[in-house]
């Protein structure tokens, strides 16, 4: 590749990447001090009567909600190892994990209410509890919609980071020294995962303190999250000032969540310190195994129920309670509303592809130019968009691209979606790119081919699997957006995303079902293609 | 020479503008509509109701020789702005806009502008049919003075399963009673706008300043007013489903709790709302609609003309039509859109009333002759002050 050609990409690359983030944190600093047209100080927002109440549930339900999904990645760790469902298990999070956040919410709340589905299986007649309510007051459906959701990527990156900690060495040596299974996790490989695992773990937290669509759907509603409270002031006539300032508090509270959950990270290590010292050997405890696998199983039972739910909710005409299944069933929305249906999955496909492949091709510039030498290895910026709430990102990333002319145009949505695909596609891509043997390449320059016939020709058909999984990634990921396609698209991009979050409030659970059927069928679809190419391209080769 | 046309030009059209007057005589009016192309700017955010909109573009083309553009729009409060730009740099005549769906707080905006056209609407023909009611010649308790003609109408309903439910509550003692005796309900927090409506409904019912409500809230004693109504929901919440923690977001969902049996009686603005639900299969086939005896806060939505409006005569022949038996026949039948009336039925006569006797409305809607019991929305001003002092009490 050429140098000016080389040089000219990564400047693109950069500024595309960076501008958004500098000129949203500033437009959202400067709108909330005034500087952007006909903004009242928005300082009022402070003296709004829900702002301890929202902070304080933003805080619990953000921190609560990554402990459990932490605590339940290490529980499944704990009570799986060594086991062949552990593998499947792996293999059934998968879908889970390009399910967007809306449809499991949607879901869960069908399963978990009084009236829903759980209940309709096991009541017979008569009419629902009052005994407790979906969404609750406190926030634990939030939670516990978090938890499930985020779960799975954890549990992901755990397998990643374990085979190099060795745990099978450290349990082998324990158990030959008397020790309990799970007293060698928790004093021997524990704390070293932990402490490896402490950069997912951190944009698990930046996400659930900050997400919008799950919180509108699972979270109580009134105080309403921190990240819902700012939107809602955004959309109010007027209101750009005072949602400005908003965003800069949950910036605030933000920073005050990491530094509790730092404390409490640190306080698990010195916990696990102090059992280290001590010496005593229990004999092995054989039911706790099994409660733990039952726990984990019939939690992921809870979320593929949810998710059928949904299905079966997009076919059904009547499903009153305590009925187990539709009493009535029918195709109509389906097919008599593709009508509407065909602008949205056409919206969310084109965004995707756009950005998708916009986001591997960056990624494999920077990466080269990592690999010649060009630049350092920049890993902690790539993470920046997934530690910045997109709340305050987007309030003055809007407002530039309203200065500019550009907002509600398609190329800035793709823009916004590509900022944050791309982190994804460079966590997938950047591990297998580095480490791929420079032979390949080294023969191929040997028998004449030029750099780019060598990248072209060798090395990006030697990874074609990673990169397709990076753009299977990166379409999920762009599939999912809520807040950029709403605040960036002034309405003009409906996709499958927006319109369910939009339809929930109001509409109809069998449109609901439908829209978020076809909203986890898409990255299914996407992400079929992705592992079903390369066997295809492959078929008359025995290596790949 | 260019500049002298354009001049000539722009004279010709003023002198063509101010050829009709709000009270212009009506043959004059449909002369001079003739051939014109009306920008009717309105919500377009319903299938149902663009269609029947297209509809009306038809027939007034078919009669009068009229054209009629939808400008579909998301706010109608953007469209205010334009015109009071509009003004602010003089383009006074020739506006983008000939007509427009409104009430509420844009209307009082563009009448407090002079921003409107004048007493248009009742000098048309149909005017006549028109009922004689205070949600009518009120907007939002401003006085409307022909300057917009009325639409539909719009009342705070409720429905319930009669079978669960044989003998719904029906004022909002009576629903705190069946409170009491362990009956379930919700309504939708505020500022969701069906939320808002119910808590002005309390307040007109409990308040011992009715009258206070029908002048700007800045005018009132705002606490001695609503006093009875906060202990009214004081005493309600504990007993709501989410005891006055959760709330439903929408009117829509209270809908579906009904369905799911988590509440007994749900809140619509539509009275007709029920009838399409039954039939779409969102509701069962018990379902009734009802109002409470006292009457429930109603509205009415409106059509109006801007100052500037290039095609006044062309609106004025679209807004009669609109409130022709035929036109608010079909517009009130849930086939078609499902939109109360503003017509007084006494009025009318002959196969101008078999129309509307034609409607099926099935048993679940509300009957058409309880439409008439409505209490006025309070003064626009309200609403906000309610909605802050809500949220100070219940939201934290």
């Amino acid at each position: 590749m050429g140098r000016a050609l080389r040089s000219v990409s990564l400047a693109v690359i950069a500024v595309a990447f960076g501008l958004p983030l500098v000129m949203g944190v500033l437009g959202t600093l400067g709108t909330a001090i005034g500087w952007f047209p006909n903004s009242l100080p928005g300082l009022t927002v402070l003296s709004d009567p829900r702002l301890f109440a929202a902070t304080r549930l933003t805080l619990f339900t953000g921190l609560m909600a990554t402990a459990l999904a932490l605590g339940l990645c290490i529980l499944t760790l704990m009570v799986f190892w060594g086991r062949g469902s552990l593998k499947r298990i792996q293999q059934a999070l998968a879908p889970f994990l390009a399910v967007p956040h809306a449809a499991l919410a949607v879901g869960l709340v069908f399963v978990l209410a009084p009236s829903g589905w759980l209940a309709r299986l096991v009541t017979l007649e008569g009419r629902p509890s009052e005994a407790w309510i979906v969404p609750d007051p406190a926030g634990w459906s939030l939670i516990l919609g978090l938890a499930l959701k985020e779960f799975p990527f954890l549990l992901m990156t755990a397998l990643a980071y374990l085979p190099r900690l060795n745990p099978d060495e450290f349990l082998r040596q324990g158990r030959v020294l008397g020790y309990r299974a799970s007293q060698c996790w928790v004093r021997l490989i524990l704390p070293n995962l932990l402490q490896s695992m402490r950069l997912p773990v951190a944009v698990v937290l930046a996400y659930n303190l900050s997400v919008v669509d799950m919180a509108i759907i699972l979270g109580p509603g009134q105080p309403p999250t921190l990240a819902v409270w700012v939107i809602e002031y955004f959309v109010q006539p007027g209101g750009r000032a005072q949602a400005s300032v908003a965003a800069l508090w949950l910036l605030l509270v933000m920073a005050v969540g990491f530094l509790i959950a730092n404390e409490i990270y640190r306080m698990c290590g010195h916990v696990t310190r102090e059992f280290r010292t001590d010496s005593q050997r229990k004999p092995p405890r054989p039911g706790w195994g099994h409660a733990g696998r039952a726990g984990v199983m019939g939690l992921l039972g809870l979320a593929t129920l949810a998710l059928v739910s949904l299905w079966i909710f997009s076919f059904s005409h009547r499903w009153r309670f305590p009925d187990a299944l539709p009493e009535r069933w029918t195709l109509r929305f389906w097919q008599g509303r593709w009508d509407d249906w065909a602008p949205l999955v056409e919206n969310t496909l084109s965004l995707g592809m756009a950005s998708a492949l916009l986001a591997l091709l960056a990624a494999v510039i920077w990466l080269e130019a990592e690999r010649a030498g060009r630049i350092p290895r920049f890993d902690g910026l790539w993470y920046l968009p997934l530690f910045i709430p997109q709340a305050c990102v987007l309030l003055g990333w809007q407002a530039g691209a309203l200065v500019g002319g550009v907002d509600g145009a398609w190329g800035t949505l793709v823009w916004a979606h590509w900022v944050y695909a791309l982190p994804y596609v460079l966590l997938v891509l950047a591990p297998a790119w580095r480490s791929l043997d420079v032979g390949y390449e080294r023969q191929a320059r040997l028998l004449g081919a030029s750099p780019w016939g060598s990248l072209i020709r060798v090395r990006m058909p030697l990874l074609l699997r990673p990169l397709l999984i990076g753009w299977a990634v990166a379409m999920a990921v762009s599939i999912a957006q809520y807040l950029p396609t709403l605040l960036l698209g002034a309405g003009r991009y409906p996709t499958l995303t927006t319109e369910l979050v939009t339809s929930f409030g109001g509409v109809d659970r069998r449109v609901i079902g439908t829209l978020a059927s076809l909203q986890m069928l898409l990255p299914w679809l996407v992400f079929a293609i992705a592992l079903a190419l390369p066997a295809w391209v492959f078929r008359n080769r025995r290596h790949a | 020479m260019k500049k002298t046309l354009i001049a000539l030009a722009l004279s010709a059209a003023s002198v063509h503008a101010l050829a009709i007057q709000p009270n212009s005589d009506w043959t004059d009016v449909l002369k001079e509509a003739q051939g014109q192309t009306v920008y009717f700017n309105a919500w377009g955010g319903s299938d149902r109701i663009n269609q029947y909109i297209d509809w009306v573009g038809e027939q007034v083309l078919a009669e009068y020789g009229v054209k009629l553009e939808h400008v579909k729009i998301g706010d109608i409060a953007e469209i205010v702005t334009q015109i009071e730009s509009a003004k602010a740099v003089g383009k006074d005549q020739d506006g983008n806009v000939d007509l427009m769906w409104i009430n509420g707080e844009n209307f009082a905006n563009m009448k407090s502008n002079e921003l409107l056209f004048g007493d248009f609407a009742n000098h048309l023909p149909n005017a006549a049919f028109v009922a004689d009611k205070p949600s009518i010649a009120y907007d939002f308790s401003v006085p409307v003075e022909g300057l917009e003609a009325p639409w539909g109408g719009a009342q705070l309903v409720f429905m319930h399963d009669s079978e669960r439910l044989p003998n719904p509550p029906k004022s909002a003692d009576a629903l705190l009673a069946h409170l009491k005796d362990g009956g379930r309900f919700a309504y939708p927090a505020p500022p969701a706008f069906h939320g808002t409506t119910f808590v002005k409904q309390v307040l007109s019912e409990v308040t011992q300043q009715p009258e206070a409500l029908l002048k700007p809230v800045d005018q009132a004693d705002f606490d001695a007013v609503t006093a009875p109504l906060w202990a009214y929901l004081d005493e309600m919440h504990p007993l709501l489903r989410g005891n006055g923690k959760v709330w439903p977001a929408s009117g829509e969902e209270t809908r579906q709790l009904m369905d799911d049996g988590e509440v007994d009686i749900s809140i619509s603005f539509n009275p007709n709302e029920a009838s399409a639900a039954v039939r779409e299969g969102q509701l069962a086939d018990a379902t009734r609609t009802y109002i409470f005896e006292g009457g429930t806060v109603g509205n009415t939505h409106f059509v109006s003309i801007p100052y500037n409006a290039k095609a006044a005569a062309g609106a004025m022949v679209v807004a009669n039509f609109m409130l022709s038996p035929d036109a608010q026949a079909r517009k009130a039948d849930p086939e078609f859109w499902g939109d109360p009336t503003v017509l007084d039925l006494a009025k009318l006569e002959g196969t101008q009333k078999t129309r509307f006797d034609q409607i099926d409305l099935g048993p679940w809607a509300l009957p058409i002759e309880e439409l008439a019991n409505t209490r006025g929305e309070p003064h626009a001003s309200w609403t906000g002050a309610l909605e802050a002092a809500w949220a100070e009490r219940y939201a934290q």
